[in-house]
């Protein structure tokens, strides 16, 4: 076994205790609700609920059992694929997840290459022009993003795009896109992800047409990224900018100097691929941390991507969605971390024998 | 002049020449003023200073918002709550947010961090592993449980308060005065209090508003981004010499600690401090907006632009009632900016490769 | 018989701008180095001699500024003067006509590269023709005369700037060059005695231990054939043993390539046993320069004396300078030795000492036997 795999291994393995731990934590949040709150769980139909029935499901569903007995009933279900039901989406979570991940990875999938690239770029720059004109206007651009609140933001764009100038509607498309996407003797939605299906409608039906849905859920991705960039890209340009800063004092630098190379091969070759160590981690997080910051932006944009489900169900206690919820994040978060640390591993030969 | 006073002198002389800091110094004191000032700029609710006040006679006429008048100077909200209020008992709020939370967060980072690093091994593990699972947590889950779980009240007992505050100055003596005699007497009132709990009832309770909980929800989930800062500054410093020399010397782990490696170890801490505070503002803000966070007529900044969220459907209105939330989230922006440019020029101000060339 | 002067600095002036005040950390320093001599550069730390040395290669970092004096480098038939090289000269006579090697060896060689990958760069950069031309005879030999990996090489050859040379060298394998470039980088490993260079060409910098790594350092160093190798501190931060070894392979190096060092040190023992000629500095001025024996023997300068004297002897006592090394920011006027220097004169408080050939071959700054004038 080499010293990578062995590497991975290890981190796979603490990655299940982790999550393990995840679950009895968040599992024994969910237990300071009094079991006449947590019937509500197993009720589909809340409405139509009656207040003595809930006696009953508490016996049925032993919500008065011990701690372990009830983590363990629900480990069960969890790892069956079980989730429970979330009365406010009236789908199972499992359901409720996965038809509402496709718009969250809609924004994902562009907000995150913009926010690394351009924040590499933007740090690397402001690195090699310390204090010039890039360095003082990323600076101050850095500071300004990172202090605005994103859901003011996110208001203050709908107000100009879409109240005043009636550019782009809220939501994931226009109402004719929606209707259109809706109508399967017109469309069909093969990934879900409508910047895609216009594309794939558009080839197999043999119909530039259907490009208008690309253009349509383009138009109407554009503000959230915007929101979402313009607040994480600050983050990654400080890290990337103080990161290289150190590379470039470093000691083989000098030495790549002293060897005649071009001022171009010395910084982006020899320095830039030290400084992206420590920026490789931290992207990683970011972007798994895109996730917690999308339940604002979603809602705001009203999106209706996982974000947006989630703050509906915290705010109308559905806890088995929040729970669902809970879960999903943690177990992307925890991933993303075990990718990171790989990726880590592998760009830097001195962890490996770690 | 002794070497840390001239140390603290050098800093200081960085901050003044660093035209950012003390642009972010004179914003963080201009909110301080509007704070303190606020019962004079915005005569206090009778009822309850941090509910903000509606105006019942224009609403009877109309619930909608009205743009800045002389009666109301930055504008009413819908049902007429005014913003103006809002705005300045809004910044008592924010300093209350986020200086409890980043003090709370940072003093058990400090000391779970502290602990794990300088006694290693297995328990350091342990920590780590629980600060992992920390870190994996959504905060949004915890807040909406606490916020709604959490009894309105906690009890509070007077007694133990005071023996703790006794045993801490005691602690500190230690530090200075490693003896084991001392040491027993801090073990035995440590005893005395977790007993006194028992026998003496319960004082008083103290009320927990929705913010409280909130605010609590927080400092649960913020904490471990100070241990993993503090535990790497210590295990840097621990195996320096002047530790092994103390300990030759013979000092109590507890003195070696907060004599020689806070000293040197701490600095990084204010950075993340500084910037904490901001960014803890702008998540209770944010959890305000999504309705989880202050009371519906509490003085909050987040709070108040979340009655302007029902029309983002209907974006024609938003545009013209673009004061209703334009006008706090200024308020927000700059509050946060102030401590991001602080903490900016103090990361600067304390690079030690910057330090003294 | 009288050498070529290689590298000659005269009058070298650097200031460095800190927060604290202008440093003038060189003032006004003169070294010249032979063709085939090993020059010793001796002072304490704070002396200049690293200054002088990235000086030559123009590498001063900043704060730090040259404010005057010349650098005349030996460059076939006539001299140039390397502060005012333009960028592209400077960039090809870096590790080509003068290479440097620093202390820590693994501080200096970059983490994420191996060996090969460090000392093929060097190569590519400056001997990239040659390696070409055999890349090219290799693969005739093996009767792929008209591959494309073949043209791209004949046509990077020909004409290496030109835009569609750029954009097919893109495509198309390079296997043939980097293993000519392996062998290479092999060859220069065995020749600083290195064990099993072909392991090691693969190895990253952090699997090397300080002795190996400091030879695959020289490696690189001589990677070009430089002329001149200035060595800056090299054996400090090694285990004596291993610091013989690499003594024994400078002391390989003169003899077999006949290469001129410029030795910085602070070890006189190391100067005794290596050098040729020996320049000693104190406070940014070279204080006395002459051949070895000379100077062990026949000291001219009170500091050198003082040095020498202070050198621990079994049986005889310990034996200090009193003082300490003057502060170099507003620096005091005149000789900057003169407030230790027992035998200061009157003169020596108002002006320096020139820096002058006061035997034959043995130049010192000093007053004392006749600096004046």
């Amino acid at each position: 076994m080499t010293s990578l795999t062995a590497y991975i291994v290890r981190r796979l393995l603490l990655l299940v205790l982790v999550v393990l731990g995840v679950t009895v934590l968040i599992f024994a949040i969910t237990m300071l609700f009094p079991a006449e709150i947590r019937a509500y769980m197993y009720i589909r139909n809340v409405e139509q609920a009656r207040p003595e029935a809930i006696p009953r499901v508490i016996q049925i569903y032993g919500l008065n059992d011990p701690f372990y007995v009830q983590y363990g009933r629900w480990l069960g279900n969890l790892l069956q694929g079980n989730l429970g039901w979330s009365y406010t989406s009236s789908q199972s979570v499992v359901e409720a997840i996965s038809s509402r991940w496709v718009y969250t990875f809609q924004i994902v999938m562009f907000a995150a290459p913009i926010i690394i690239f351009v924040g590499i770029y933007l740090g690397v720059q402001s690195a090699i022009h310390r204090n010039g004109l890039i360095d003082h206007i990323c600076r101050v651009l850095s500071i300004i993003g990172w202090s605005l609140p994103s859901f003011w933001l996110g208001l203050i764009l709908i107000s100009v795009f879409s109240g005043q100038l009636r550019w782009v509607s809220i939501g994931p498309l226009s109402q004719e896109g929606i209707n259109h996407v809706a109508n399967t003797a017109l469309f069909t939605r093969y990934t879900g992800v409508s910047v895609f299906d216009g594309i794939l409608n558009a080839i197999t039906r043999a119909d530039i047409s259907q490009l208008g849905i690309t253009l349509d859920a383009l138009a109407h991705v554009v503000l959230p990224v915007i929101v979402i960039v313009t607040i994480d890209v600050a983050l990654l340009i400080r890290v990337m900018r103080s990161s290289m800063l150190e590379a470039l004092n470093k000691q083989y630098i000098t030495t790549a100097k002293a060897k005649g190379l071009s001022k171009n091969v010395v910084i982006y070759k020899h320095a830039r691929r030290n400084a992206l160590i420590p920026v490789a981690t931290l992207s990683g997080m970011l972007v798994a941390g895109l996730l917690g910051g999308l339940v604002i932006t979603e809602t705001v944009f009203a999106y209706g991507g996982l974000g947006a489900w989630a703050a509906r169900a915290a705010l109308s206690t559905d806890i088995t969605a929040v729970l669902g919820y809970a879960i999903l994040t943690a177990v992307i978060f925890v991933i993303a971390n075990l990718i990171v640390d790989i990726l880590y591993a592998y760009i830097d030969p001195r962890i490996r024998l770690d | 002049m002794r070497p840390r006073v001239k140390e603290w002198k050098f800093m200081l002389m960085r901050i003044r020449q660093n035209s950012l800091a003390l642009a972010g110094l004179v914003i963080i004191l201009a909110f301080v003023c509007i704070a303190v000032l606020a019962p004079v700029l915005a005569p206090p609710n009778p009822a309850d200073a941090f509910k903000i006040p509606r105006d019942m006679e224009i609403n009877v006429l109309t619930p909608n918002p009205t743009p800045p008048t002389m009666r109301h100077i930055f504008g009413t909200t819908d049902q007429q709550y005014d913003l103006y209020y809002a705005c300045i008992w809004g910044t008592i709020t924010a300093f209350r947010t986020g200086l409890t939370v980043v003090g709370v967060s940072l003093i058990i980072g400090l000391l779970m961090g502290t602990v794990a690093a300088y006694y290693g091994g297995l328990l350091d593990e342990a920590l780590m592993r629980f600060t992992d699972i920390i870190i994996a947590f959504p905060g949004l889950v915890l807040a909406m449980a606490l916020v709604i779980a959490f009894p309105a009240t906690v009890p509070i007992n007077i007694s133990m308060i005071a023996l703790i505050i006794f045993i801490l100055a005691m602690l500190m003596l230690l530090a200075f005065h490693p003896s084991r005699k001392l040491l027993l007497v801090v073990w035995g009132l440590l005893l005395l209090s977790i007993l006194s709990m028992f026998y003496f009832p319960v004082s008083f309770q103290i009320p927990l508003s929705r913010l409280d909980k909130v605010l609590i929800a927080i400092t649960l989930v913020g904490w471990p981004g100070y241990t993993r800062v503090i535990r790497g500054e210590v295990l840097r410093v621990k195996n320096e010499d002047f530790v092994e020399a103390s300990k030759a010397s013979g000092s109590s782990d507890f003195g070696i600690v907060v004599r020689h490696i806070w000293p040197n170890t701490v600095y990084p801490l204010l950075i993340v401090a500084t910037l904490d505070i901001g960014s803890i503002v702008l998540s209770a803000a944010a959890l305000s907006f999504l309705g989880i966070g202050a009371s519906p007529d509490y003085a909050d900044w987040g709070q108040i632009i979340q009655r302007s969220s029902p029309w983002i459907n209907r974006p024609t209105e938003l545009v013209a009632n673009f004061h209703t939330f334009v006008i706090p989230g200024i308020f927000i922006t700059l509050f946060v900016m102030g401590w991001n440019l602080l903490g900016d020029a103090l990361r600067d101000v304390l690079d030690p490769t910057l330090r003294r060339r | 018989m009288s050498l070529k002067t290689l590298v000659e600095v005269k009058n070298l002036e650097v200031n460095f701008y800190t927060y604290a005040g202008i440093v003038e950390a060189l003032d006004g320093v003169n070294i010249f180095l032979r063709e085939g001599e090993i020059l010793g550069l001796v002072g304490e730390t704070g002396s200049g001699k690293s200054v002088t040395s990235l000086s030559v290669m123009m590498l001063v970092p900043p704060p730090g500024r040259i404010e005057g004096g010349s650098i005349l480098l030996e460059t076939g038939n006539d001299k140039q003067d390397v502060l005012l090289m333009d960028d592209s000269a400077l960039r090809s006579m870096r590790g080509n006509e003068i290479s440097m090697i620093f202390q820590e060896p693994r501080a200096y060689l970059n983490p994420v590269y191996t060996v090969e990958d460090q000392i093929g760069e060097v190569m590519l950069v400056h001997r990239k023709p040659e390696l070409l031309k055999n890349a090219v005879a290799t693969l005739e030999k093996n009767n792929k005369r008209r591959t494309f990996e073949a043209n791209n090489y004949r046509r990077m050859l020909k004409a290496p700037r030109s835009l569609a040379t750029r954009f097919l060298q893109r495509f198309g394998s390079k296997k043939t060059l980097k293993a000519e470039v392996r062998k290479e980088v092999v060859k220069v490993l065995k020749s600083v005695e290195i064990p099993d260079p072909e392991r090691v060409a693969g190895m990253y910098p952090h699997e090397l231990s300080g002795g190996m790594a400091q030879r695959v350092v020289i490696a690189m160093a001589l990677a070009c054939n430089p002329k001149v190798l200035i060595a800056d501190e090299p054996t400090t931060n090694l285990d004596v043993t291993v610091q013989a070894q690499i003594l024994n392979l400078v002391r390989l190096l003169k003899k077999d390539f006949n290469s001129s060092i410029l030795y910085i040190t602070h070890d006189l023992g190391v100067v005794a046993q290596l050098c040729d000629r020996v320049a000693v500095m104190y406070a940014g001025n070279v204080v006395e320069t002459a051949d070895v024996f000379e100077i062990f023997s026949n000291p001219l300068h009170p500091y050198t004396r003082a040095l020498l004297e202070s050198i621990p002897r079994p049986g005889k006592g310990f034996k200090s300078i009193p003082g300490i090394v003057p502060s170099l920011i507003n620096p005091i006027s005149g000789c900057r030795f003169r407030d230790r220097c027992s035998y200061a004169l009157e003169i020596c408080q108002k002006v320096k000492p020139p820096f002058v050939e006061l035997k034959k071959d043995h130049f010192a700054a000093c007053y004392l036997h006749g600096g004046s004038r």
